[in-house]
């Protein structure tokens, strides 16, 4: 385990599976995040300090930029980099609240949706009745309906970041890591000493565990998104990864060369991602994520960090998990002592 | 260089590629994949917001606001609070939020009465302030009082005006997709490159009148072939070949050229499988950026526009989106022709160095 993790780093697999969350967490945020929530974008050009700009600013349901002057807002506006803009010449607050007629060009960017337009120009005209002074007659009251416990997308999308960490890290890199020794015939060479093929595979997946659990644990921090049970999430990634690491070992002891280890993990992938599937569209029948071990942990992940259930809640899927935790190590150390021998027979 | 030579290399790699597991399997399924996912995506883009009402005594004032649905809002009305939570709550017909106004607003005398907002959780938060406008501004017409300051308000729209004809998100992914199709080809490349590298198969090539520029050109032909092949059916499967098809075609080949030289690259510094497959991948990810950015509305920001695969996405989005034409995309293929050579140039003379040193 030491001798790998001193010459991990090297390793591309390894590299990847550090750097794949990170990555990916910053394409979920950015590419999703921005995507599916994109806010109506108002660009203002304030040629005297007007408070119009500083109560735009003050909206979270839309994104203002301020420009440097008419002419940079009109290409702003034109290259769809804002949906809409002002112009608020000098002395625009004082004409508006002296009861005046200012005038007020509003463009809109021929790119920019129909609804955004509606957003921009209904919220434009309040904040301008509200910096004159003109109160609505009414006073407004939101009231929160249906379901309570709906999940935006960009945390529905929170699984695929574990399941990469837990995945690349407790899985690839100890099947990656034995099919290469196997490979270049280094793994000939630690047999012969005192080390036997068990504590081989103990070594290669206590990295593999370790890994996966350290780098779930990043991923979540990354997204913010640990939730107020730390330890709880923590133990399902550990019986997680160990899961992970000794179907890594099996497979890395099983196929014959990285083409085949590659193609049998992007073969596999569609099942082994199934509860992430799940998650990310919660109106699926959810029994069908119940058949890939993966639920077992990503689901208790999920719902502990997000949702804010307790592990009361998930003792099957923890007695599930350990179950198959127990009901692989047979055949880990069956296909590693099978991958022992045909290596003493090869040589 | 001998055309002979790069045909019969040409051959034996086409069988060599063709027997290989993985790359058939990748090819196949990353194909199947894409066509399906773009076939799967929301074809337009729903431009309108759908928000239900229940008033009494104020038909006059949402006459206006009915008369509006084409600019973006839509309103339902609906014949008592009860069934405009209801609807609300299962977003039938689209309704995305409520507004409830107390009966006979309009005859109220002073004081503050209160309208209630009905709002479903995960409804976008830029639906709030617009319901809060409309709340208001109905109230304050309910009232007698105009809805908003006497402003002389001038709407002006610049550039193309695309209500009721904006771009899909399968049309907004359609250079995403062709990258991907260009990425798995540069895996294979590299990966064919590396093997022959590693194995010294290549040397075996140089004993024959081959010469290593015979082996690269055979590479590199390949590459380009089978990347611009694959893309090209990618294109057909997802109906791409809209606007100016020449253009788009360049287009195409031009990216076949650019990953063929990251493939070369890749291969030539690939130790086995996973490191080339990484290292392509690690090339790949900035390449993608452009692609991705396509995504969003607006212009790229700088650093974008000087990756090698800006004028590739430019040009896809140009022709099937935009319906550019060489005038107007001459500067991106222009960009996307030096990229080209310029990492062609740097994955043969890498590669040459290693061929060279076996």
């Amino acid at each position: 385990m030491a001798r790998d993790l001193r010459l991990g780093p090297r390793s591309p697999v390894f590299l990847t599976a550090i750097f794949l969350p990170v990555l990916m967490s910053v394409l979920i945020s950015a590419v999703f995040g921005g995507l599916l929530d994109a806010k109506p974008r108002l660009g203002i050009a304030d040629l005297g300090a007007s408070d119009v700009t500083a109560a735009a600013q003050d909206i979270d349901g839309i994104a203002v930029s301020v420009v440097d002057g008419p002419d940079e807002l009109r290409s702003q506006v034109e290259a769809h980099n804002v949906d809409a803009g002002i112009i608020l010449a000098a002395g625009f607050d004082d004409s508006l609240r002296a009861g005046e007629h200012p005038d007020l060009d509003f463009y809109v960017s021929g790119g920019s949706l129909a609804s955004n337009r509606a957003v921009l120009a209904v919220t434009t005209a309040d904040i301008l009745r509200d910096v004159a002074g003109r109160e609505p007659p009414v006073a407004i009251a939101v009231t929160a309906i249906g379901d309570e416990s709906y999940v935006p997308i960009e945390d529905r999308l929170l699984p695929i970041v574990v399941y990469y960490a837990v995945v690349v890290a407790a899985l690839f890199l100890p099947a990656a890591s034995i099919l290469d020794e196997r490979e270049k015939h280094t793994l000939d060479a630690v047999l012969v000493t005192p080390t036997t093929m068990k504590e081989v595979l103990v070594g290669k997946g206590a990295l593999g565990v370790a890994m996966g659990v350290v780098l779930g644990v990043a991923s979540l921090l990354l997204n913010q998104a640990m939730g107020e049970r730390p330890l709880e999430v923590v133990l399902f990634l550990f019986v997680g990864s160990i899961m992970m690491a000794e179907l890594g070992l099996i497979l890395g002891s099983l196929v014959k060369d990285a083409n085949s280890l590659y193609t049998a993990i992007k073969g596999a992938g569609v099942f082994i991602a199934l509860p992430v599937i799940f998650i990310i569209w919660p109106t699926l029948p959810q029994w069908i994520a119940k058949l890939a071990p993966t639920y077992y942990f990503l689901q208790p992940v999920y719902d502990i960090a997000i949702s804010g259930m307790t592990i009361g809640d998930f003792w099957l899927e923890l007695a599930v998990a350990c179950l198959i935790c127990a009901a692989l190590m047979p055949v880990t150390s069956r296909v590693g002592r099978r991958a022992e021998i045909r290596l003493a027979w090869a040589g | 260089m001998n055309l002979g030579v790069i045909i019969a290399i040409l051959r034996k790699d086409l069988v060599a590629f063709s027997r290989d597991r993985f790359y058939v399997f990748i090819t196949v399924f990353g194909l199947i994949a894409f066509v399906v996912m773009y076939w799967f995506l929301p074809s337009s883009v729903d431009e309108t917001v759908r928000i239900g009402i229940f008033q009494t005594g104020l038909d006059d004032m949402f006459e206006p606001i009915a008369a509006a649905d084409s600019e973006g809002i839509a309103v339902t009305v609906f014949a008592s609070p009860e069934a405009l939570i209801a609807a609300v709550e299962d977003g039938s017909d689209g309704i995305v939020a409520g507004i409830a106004f107390p009966p006979d607003l309009a005859d109220r005398g002073g004081g503050t009465t209160t309208v209630d907002l009905f709002m479903p959780a995960g409804t976008p938060e830029e639906y709030l302030p617009l319901m809060e406008g409309m709340a208001s501004q109905v109230a304050l017409l309910a009232k007698g009082s105009l809805p908003m300051p006497d402003v002389r308000m001038r709407t002006v729209v610049l550039g193309t005006d695309r209500v009721g004809n904006q771009v899909s998100l399968q049309e907004q992914m359609r250079p995403l997709l062709a990258f991907f199709v260009l990425l798995m080809e540069t895996f294979a490349l590299a990966s064919l490159v590396s093997v022959e590298v590693q194995l010294r198969t290549v040397t075996a090539v140089l004993a024959t009148p081959a010469r290593a520029r015979d082996f690269i050109a055979a590479k590199g032909v390949l590459g380009t072939l089978l990347a611009f092949a694959e893309v090209l059916l990618l294109m057909t499967l997802i109906r791409g070949f809209v606007g100016d098809i020449p253009v788009l075609i360049l287009a195409l080949i031009l990216g076949a050229v650019l990953v063929t030289g990251v493939g070369l690259f890749a291969g030539a510094f690939g130790r086995d499988f996973l490191g080339v497959m990484f290292l392509s991948l690690a090339l790949m990810i900035p390449l993608m950026i452009p692609a991705f950015g396509a995504l969003f509305p607006g212009t790229a920001a700088a650093w974008i526009r000087v990756l090698p695969t800006y004028g590739l996405v430019e040009a896809i989005v140009g022709v099937t989106t935009r319906s550019e034409s060489w005038g107007d995309l001459a500067p991106a293929l222009l960009a996307l022709t030096a990229w080209c050579v310029a990492l062609l140039a740097l994955g043969t003379v890498v590669l040459r160095r290693r061929v060279e040193t076996l």
